[in-house]
């Protein structure tokens, strides 16, 4: 690698220095029928960086990015994408704004093949030169995906299927992507992948917000982390500071 | 661009391929075969057996023709039964390669040849001019067409295999569009036939066409379907009648009674949009009864109550007026059929399709990769329902009278099980499903008590002309389905997501919600 490319490379990712706010939210309430499953969720993702947002289960952590991606409504507070208020609006616009959601239990469209899965993640795009980059950066990511192009996304395994999740999210060239448990059921081998993609996507620049079981490779991954419990941000911070605090090594990390 | 389409539809093309071969097969065999066996059929029972090229020629003089029609005898048989001939031979001495399609597309074409050979004969026999009814042929015309026809699709079937599998689509066209056309010419001495073809057959696979749009492409259940043929029925019946004096060309309605009934797809649409699978399917099912009742209540005195509306116009075109035969309105809903197909097989390629399939298989899912939901839904309701205005229109021109007993339950359920039957989302196995289903429900059942009978008269077998069929209708019409489905569950055509379903157990919610209700 020569220097100079090292040196833009290190220009584009510096993942430790936040750029601007990319996704902003405030004071966040919302409920199920009587149920409130958030309340006074505040967090930010700063362009360019990872995010971590972490919790036991039933904390809300699929709330929130459901919440982001307009698939549930907030009954108070805001949400932001680069200032502009999209709490409003439906999940199809949230998308079309470069809000990029890799759903809890990936719920890929199952007879669909994987090529299929991928350009529909695209669905919104109209620059074909583009979703066709996209595709080739998708397989770049994902070697496995490209063997499989014409595979039916149910008959996948489980990594597989996670594999085009992301990718399909990847695919519509997100200003944010929302990743909700990648390493879910996965072998730690896959999870090592997964992350390692993780990282790659943002060292090129893209902006994560992850939510994980797995606090600790979470936090290792993020910039910054955040701890939902039952719906409150109990505790957040730079991820080397969480995972050095007592409560969060107890409570998530099992030491 | 295109590199990808042909991606996308590689995989259905693979699969329906073998189908298409298939169905063609068995088209071919059964049109050769009720060829030769017609004139036992149709007519009159009390004539019997004697109208048929067969004994025309036999009793010839000559006896060529008798040795001729041997011999076309035999290249039936070779048709027929090659493929279980091959099948055993195949299973005991691997040695024996025989190439089986050759001979049957050669026995195929000696068939045809001699048939057309048989056909001047009897012509030239009788003294008559090559073309035109033979004055006591009352089958013999269709007969001898059937023949014609079944032979040369098998010659096509057998002889271009390596084409029909490679380009099934074109090869299901070519083989079945000239019968769709020349249907009404084929069978002019059978015009209840050519009606039938014209007010079931045609009508209802418009009708299958246009469901298929929201059961097979969008995966939302509507048992319903009948209140938008109702609507368009109604809208086109009183804006061409005497009932309120209004009289707009057919050719009008037609756009008018399509726009019609988006209107109210898209309003009946609208309340449904948060409801899923069984749900759905209730409300729906809601509206298939409120319309009628509303038509029987004389509802704004505009539907002229449980009478309906009577004296529709018939159109008229240049010097033709369509009249009550039914072969000018045949070919004008062929036509539109043909219009509709292309534009339905456009949609499905694109992006509303995808996003139609995208909706069926996770609508979440689909939203967050940027589909409007609610569009796609309510875009799926009315062109569904625009299809059914379309039928709606013709319907009543047709039949010179609508009312609400033409738009019953019942109607909602054939249209679904012309989909079902003949391949959810696969528009080649709507078309099938529609010719099997009508043919089924609107001529074997109602002509088996005759068919009974002059069976029983020919083999003089009076237990057989006995039996009294009309009691069994429903329960024939039940068994047949259930038989139909126990063979192929997935539809005569299968779409590739449900072969694909049947085959591997991948399943999504919404689409196990159609099957469970289906
Ligand atoms: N559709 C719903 N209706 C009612 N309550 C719900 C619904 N979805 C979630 N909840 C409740 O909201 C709370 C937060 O759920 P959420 O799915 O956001 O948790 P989570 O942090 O993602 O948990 P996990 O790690 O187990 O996925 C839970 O108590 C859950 O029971
Ligand atoms: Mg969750």
């Amino acid at each position: 690698m020569t220097p100079v490319e090292a040196h833009t490379e290190g220009n584009g990712a510096a993942p430790a220095a936040a750029g601007a706010p990319m996704l902003e939210l405030r004071s966040i309430d919302v409920n199920y029928g009587r149920v409130r499953a958030l309340r006074g969720v505040s967090l930010t993702v700063n362009e360019g960086e990872i995010v971590a947002l972490i919790g036991s289960n039933g904390a809300g952590k699929t709330t929130t990015l459901r919440t982001i991606s307009g698939l549930n409504r907030p009954s108070r507070g805001e949400v932001r994408l680069r200032g502009v208020p999209i709490h409003q609006l439906g999940a199809e616009r949230i998308a079309r704004m470069g809000v990029a959601h890799a759903p809890e239990g990936r719920r890929l469209f199952p007879r669909m093949t994987v090529r299929e899965n991928l350009e529909m993640g695209a669905y919104a795009r109209t620059d074909r030169a583009g979703v066709r980059e996209s595709f080739e950066r998708v397989f770049t990511l994902f070697p496995r995906l490209k063997e499989r192009t014409s595979q039916l996304a149910g008959s996948l395994s489980g990594g597989e299927q996670q594999m085009v999740a992301i990718g399909r999210a990847y695919m519509s060239n997100p200003q944010i992507l929302l990743l909700d448990e990648p390493s879910l059921g996965l072998a730690p081998i896959l999870v090592d992948t997964i992350f390692e993609v993780i990282r790659e996507i943002n060292a090129r620049g893209g902006t994560i917000l992850l939510i994980e079981q797995n606090a600790l490779l979470a936090l290792k991954t993020a910039s910054r982390g955040y701890v939902l419990e039952t719906g409150n941000i109990a505790l957040s911070g730079p991820a080397q500071d969480l995972l050095t605090s007592p409560d969060v090594q107890r409570a998530y990390l099992g030491m | 661009m295109n590199r990808l389409l042909r991606a996308f539809f590689r995989p259905t093309q693979k699969i329906t391929a073998t189908g298409v071969y298939t169905i063609l097969v068995i088209a071919a065999a059964a049109m050769v075969l009720l060829g030769w066996f017609l004139p036992w059929f149709v007519g009159p029972f009390s004539e019997g057996v004697g109208f048929s090229p067969q004994d025309a020629i036999s009793t010839a003089p000559t006896g060529i023709g008798t040795i001729l029609l041997y011999v076309t005898g035999v290249c039936m048989l070779i048709v027929l039964l090659s493929p279980f001939v091959e099948f055993t031979l195949r299973a005991r001495h691997r040695a024996l390669d025989v190439r089986w399609d050759m001979v049957r597309a050669a026995a195929s074409v000696v068939g045809l040849v001699l048939t057309v050979v048989v056909w001047i004969l009897v012509r030239w026999i009788n003294e008559e001019p090559l073309f035109g009814a033979l004055p006591n042929g009352i089958t013999t015309d269709s007969a001898v067409w059937l023949e014609m026809y079944g032979f040369g699709l098998a010659a096509i079937t057998y002889g271009l295999k390596r084409l029909v599998l490679e380009r099934p689509n074109v090869m299901f066209v070519v083989g079945v569009l000239p019968f769709g056309v020349l249907l009404p010419l084929m069978f002019h001495q059978a015009p209840a036939f050519v009606l039938w073809a014209t007010q079931s057959l045609a009508i209802y696979m418009l009708l299958g066409l246009g469901l298929n749009v929201v059961v097979g492409f969008a995966g939302l259940l509507d048992l319903g379907y009948a209140a938008f043929f109702a609507i368009g029925g109604y809208a086109c019946a009183s804006l061409a009648s005497p009932i309120h004096g209004v009289h707009i060309s057919l050719w009008m309605l037609i756009f008018i009674g399509a726009a019609i009934a988006a209107t109210f797809g898209a309003i009946l649409g609208a309340p449904t949009l948060r409801l899923r699978g069984d749900y759905l399917a209730i409300v729906t099912l809601g509206f298939g009864e409120i319309i009628p009742d509303l038509a029987t209540n004389n509802v704004f005195g505009l539907t002229g109550g449980p009478n309906g509306i009577s004296g529709i116009d018939k159109p008229v075109v240049g010097s033709v007026n369509f009249g009550f035969n039914p072969q000018w309105f045949y070919w004008s809903l062929l036509f539109f059929s043909v219009v509709v197909v292309i534009m339905l097989l456009n949609m499905q390629r694109a992006r509303i399709g995808r996003a139609w399939v995208a909706l069926r298989e996770d609508e979440v899912a689909a939203a967050a990769t940027g589909i409007n939901t609610t569009t796609t839904k309510l875009l799926a309701f009315a062109i569904g329902a625009s299809v059914s205005g379309l039928a709606g229109a013709f319907y009543g021109a047709i039949v010179s009278i609508v009312s609400p007993d033409d738009f019953q339950f019942a109607v909602s359920i054939a249209v679904l099980s012309i989909i079902v039957l003949g391949g959810i989302g696969n528009i080649s196995g709507v078309i099938l499903g529609a010719f099997v289903l009508t043919f089924v429900i609107f001529w074997a059942l109602p002509n088996l008590q005759e068919w009974s009978a002059t069976l029983g008269h020919t083999f003089n077998v009076p237990a057989i002309s006995g039996i009294d069929f009309t009691r069994y209708t429903f329960i024939l019409y039940g068994a047949a389905l259930i038989i139909m489905m126990l063979f192929r569950p997935a539809g005569l055509l299968p779409s590739r997501a449900r072969k694909v379903e049947l085959e591997s157990g991948i399943e999504s919610e919404s689409l196990a919600a159609v099957q469970g209700r289906a």
